[in-house]
């Protein structure tokens, strides 16, 4: 009896497997439409055989649950993809916002923060035509006029920008209580994971991980390691511990410098999130790097300016006959009381940008005039007027500095750009690919393997094609240029 | 290229947004096209040089792009074929524990009941 007992239970065995092994499939049916549910197959595991008289008798199979067919490697790529999109996305965001500050728009000649370019020609180009008449007062009044756009432009561009780091700041900062939420909530859910599924799959409780981490790669850049018990740590990038198996730390923010700095166990990791990606990354290099770039480029300008010009006025004579304070190139010192600045004198060059402003209000005081010449001569016009061809910016004309200001700003967006429109195609990509194994779907993973494959070869064909036209292209434009 | 053909750039960038959605038939309609461009003899007046390197030089910055992609789609595709081989690796011990069809082993000595 024993031995039909034995079978029966085989059979019977076999028969609820096939069951559950349809409740697997009715699930999967059922969640096709759950964002970040991940399609589960029956897994099989065979029973100890029985021998009765000689004769080996399987045990059939036993359905033990359902193992997801998400792959860690896939996922952690996406996750790794994600974070850096996010982060050259975000950065990306700021730097257009940057540049609108200083590009034209299109079919316009000037920009959010006026044309700062032209403003330069046109303050130096008013002393040349001061020239022609030291003594008028409309030429006078022009100078003062465009020394008035030129400053204001540059102090409004300062101003943006300081307004924007401001904005950018504050978004960082509220990136801390959104990363805080998502590792309480995986602490918790690798602590269910480690208690419910130590040695198995953990089913929707992984999709939940899943989606989880996928968040968090958006936010800041994370490395993930496996722990026994299927636990998960979750680190940052530069290697503070975020989250450990049930326990979480969290980030806490404090004002360091006037900005928003990042501490995670009394320690800033500020630099650290700056580089490892996400949002947050993207935030803090806008923040702690190209702002301060082009911030420090137009201090310099301000500061190249201002100083030279006021160098230049006060050396000189102005329509009243009053002589300034300073010392012309012949060595000669001014014999008046206070200085002839035409602009606030900076003291230092972090600043200048966002305080440039014109002081001089009496258009008389516009030293035209030579030391020891009569007020109707032009010597210390041409002066002024020829520092716009002075290299007095860091070694450039002021007119050269901006425009190569203007450039690498430009350049930096469109790194950025290249880089931002990879990553998207990179994480395009990885999601149709994790689709295809994940999600439940009728496509199968070697569909998409070659779908994979036969992109890269036809796009490796186009590419070589194209850069064999565009090299032969070049080329010949430069044998044309030659000839 | 001329006025009846596309400017490189729009074919560069047609290209990058097809291997981004990963579009193996835009990708090969494309590779097609290209070929044909082979064939089209060089410009022999100056000014068409001139009007080919122009396009040439507009388009560096999308072929940067294109290469970037193309350098990503790389990549994942060793990501991919490292979960292949993974993969494989499970899908033999899932095919032999779903073989197990037959309830009752016969081969005594194997000292497994199930195949």
């Amino acid at each position: 009896m024993g031995t039909i007992s034995t079978a029966f239970g085989l059979i019977s065995g076999a028969l609820d497997a096939d069951q559950a092994a349809l409740n697997v499939v009715a699930n999967n049916v059922a969640n096709a439409n759950t964002t970040g549910y991940t399609e589960e197959t029956p897994d099989w595991q065979e029973n100890a055989p029985i021998t009765v008289d000689g004769m080996t008798m399987g045990q059939g199979v036993t359905e033990t649950g359902a193992t997801s067919q998400r792959d860690l490697v896939l996922n952690e790529r996406l996750d790794q993809q994600q974070q850096l999109a996010s982060a050259s996305g975000t950065r990306l965001a700021a730097l257009n916002q940057m540049q609108a500050l200083f590009t034209p728009d299109s079919g316009s000649s000037s920009s959010t923060a006026g044309d700062i370019g032209s403003d330069i020609t046109n303050f130096f180009d008013s002393f040349s035509s001061l020239e022609s008449d030291p003594t008028d007062n409309a030429l006078r009044e022009s100078v003062l006029t465009a020394a008035s756009t030129l400053s204001g432009d540059i102090s409004s561009a300062a101003a943006s920008l300081n307004s924007q780091s401001a904005a950018i700041d504050q978004d960082a900062s509220g990136i801390a209580g959104q990363v805080n939420s998502l590792t309480s909530a995986l602490a918790q859910v690798n602590q269910q994971i480690e208690s419910t599924s130590p040695n198995d799959d953990a089913g929707t409780l992984e999709d939940q991980r899943q989606q989880d981490l996928s968040q968090l790669s958006q936010l800041i850049g994370i490395n993930q390691i496996s722990t026994s018990n299927n636990g998960l740590e979750i680190t940052t990038t530069s290697g503070q511990l975020l989250v450990s198996g049930s326990q979480s730390y969290q980030l806490t923010t404090g004002t360091v410098n006037g900005v928003t700095d990042f501490f995670l166990g009394g320690s800033d990791i500020t630099p650290g999130l700056t580089t490892g990606g996400g949002q947050l990354g993207g935030y803090l290099t806008a923040r702690d790097q190209d702002i301060p770039n082009a911030l420090g480029s137009l201090d310099q300008l301000a500061y190249s300016i201002s100083t030279s010009v006021n160098a230049a006025n006060n050396s000189g004579t102005d329509l009243d006959g009053i002589e300034g304070t300073g010392t012309n190139s012949a060595g000669v010192t001014g014999t008046g009381a206070t200085p002839l600045y035409i602009f606030n004198q900076p003291a230092q060059v972090a600043g200048s940008a966002a305080a440039m402003a014109v002081t001089m209000t009496d258009p008389n005081q516009i030293a035209a005039a030579g030391l020891g010449d009569g007020t109707g001569d032009d010597s210390n016009a041409i002066t002024m007027a020829s520092l716009a061809s002075g290299a007095i910016v860091s070694g450039q004309t002021p007119t050269d500095y901006y425009s190569n200001f203007v450039t690498t700003l430009g350049s930096t967006v469109s790194e950025v750009q290249t880089e931002n429109t990879a990553q998207n195609a990179s994480v395009t990509q990885l999601q149709t690919q994790n689709n295809a194994i994940s999600s439940v779907n009728l496509n199968d993973e070697a569909a998409a393997m070659s779908t994979l494959e036969s992109s890269y070869q036809a796009a490796s064909q186009v590419f070589n094609i194209l850069n064999t036209v565009m090299t032969s292209a070049l080329n010949l434009g430069v044998q044309t240029a030659v000839s | 290229m001329n006025a009846s053909t596309p400017e490189l750039k729009e074919l560069v960038t047609e290209a990058t947004r097809a291997l981004a959605r990963l579009d193996v038939a835009r990708l090969e309609e494309l590779a097609h096209s290209c070929q044909a461009l082979l064939r089209i003899p060089p410009p022999k007046t100056n000014p068409e040089r001139e009007s080919l390197a122009l396009e040439a030089r507009a388009a560096q910055g999308d072929m940067a792009v294109f290469a970037r992609v193309l350098e990503a789609t790389r990549a994942n595709l060793k990501v991919m074929e490292r979960l292949r081989e993974i993969r494989a690796g499970k899908a033999g011990y899932s095919e032999l524990s779903r073989g197990c069809g037959s309830f009752i082993e016969s081969d005594a000595e194997s000292g497994n009941g199930n195949h």
